[in-house]
């Protein structure tokens, strides 16, 4: 199994970089074989053109936002989803993690 | 920083931030002339904001009573998002009101 690469983008990739550091902890419990990082809506582009990414996850307060950060992510064939609010508002890490291996396709 | 205070800042953020989504849907319907869905989406918004400002409000009081709220980036960030949903549903309602306005 190969190293996944999750993206999480809010605002300004701050209240999604507190998320990230639960999820990593969720992820070494689980022994899941993943990179995850947050970024800020301005610097989706570039992280998108800089790195890999296997998965989007968006702050539910950018909702808003899915259907122009889809468009973008259709060529490359990069799945996203909206974090379910009741886990990113409680921090569940483990949840959002186990959300984003869902969109991922299992695994 | 503990998990009671992480709650307060994502219980700002999260309102706040679907506060202004709600607004950002409401201005889209209006912008296709659909000013029942606008009006309703927009009481929505206005009930999360409401909330969002419980959370800021019952602080406020709790500081002018001498109870002293710990503040570090996070929680100006909160206040950060909160300050930029009610400026956006404000300037919203204006233009709902100039594309009705423009509708008739």
């Amino acid at each position: 199994m190969s190293t996944k690469n999750i993206m999480l983008c809010c605002v300004a990739g701050m209240s999604t970089s507190l998320l990230v550091n639960k999820m990593k902890k969720a992820a070494t419990e689980l022994e899941k074989d993943v990179v995850i990082f947050a970024t800020s809506v301005s610097g989706f582009d570039q992280e998108l053109a800089s790195r890999e990414v296997d998965c989007v996850m968006l702050g539910p307060q950018v909702s808003y936002m899915e259907k122009d950060f889809k468009e973008k992510l259709k060529d490359k064939n990069i799945p996203l989803s909206v974090i379910n609010m009741q886990d990113y508002g409680m921090m569940n890490g483990e949840k959002v993690l186990l959300q984003a291996y869902e969109l991922m396709g299992g695994e | 920083m503990d998990d009671q205070y992480l709650n307060v800042i994502m219980g700002i953020i999260m309102n706040a931030g679907n506060a202004k989504g709600l607004a950002h849907e409401a201005l889209e319907a209006a912008k296709q002339n659909d000013f029942e869905k606008a009006n309703q989406l927009m009481t929505e918004s206005n009930q999360s904001l409401a909330e969002a400002h419980n959370v800021q409000s019952e602080m406020l009081t709790k500081e002018a009573q001498g109870e002293h709220t710990e503040m570090n980036l996070y929680m100006v960030h909160a206040q950060d998002h909160l300050m930029t949903a009610i400026t956006y549903q404000d300037l919203v309602k204006e233009l709902i009101t100039l594309y009705k306005k423009n509708a008739q």
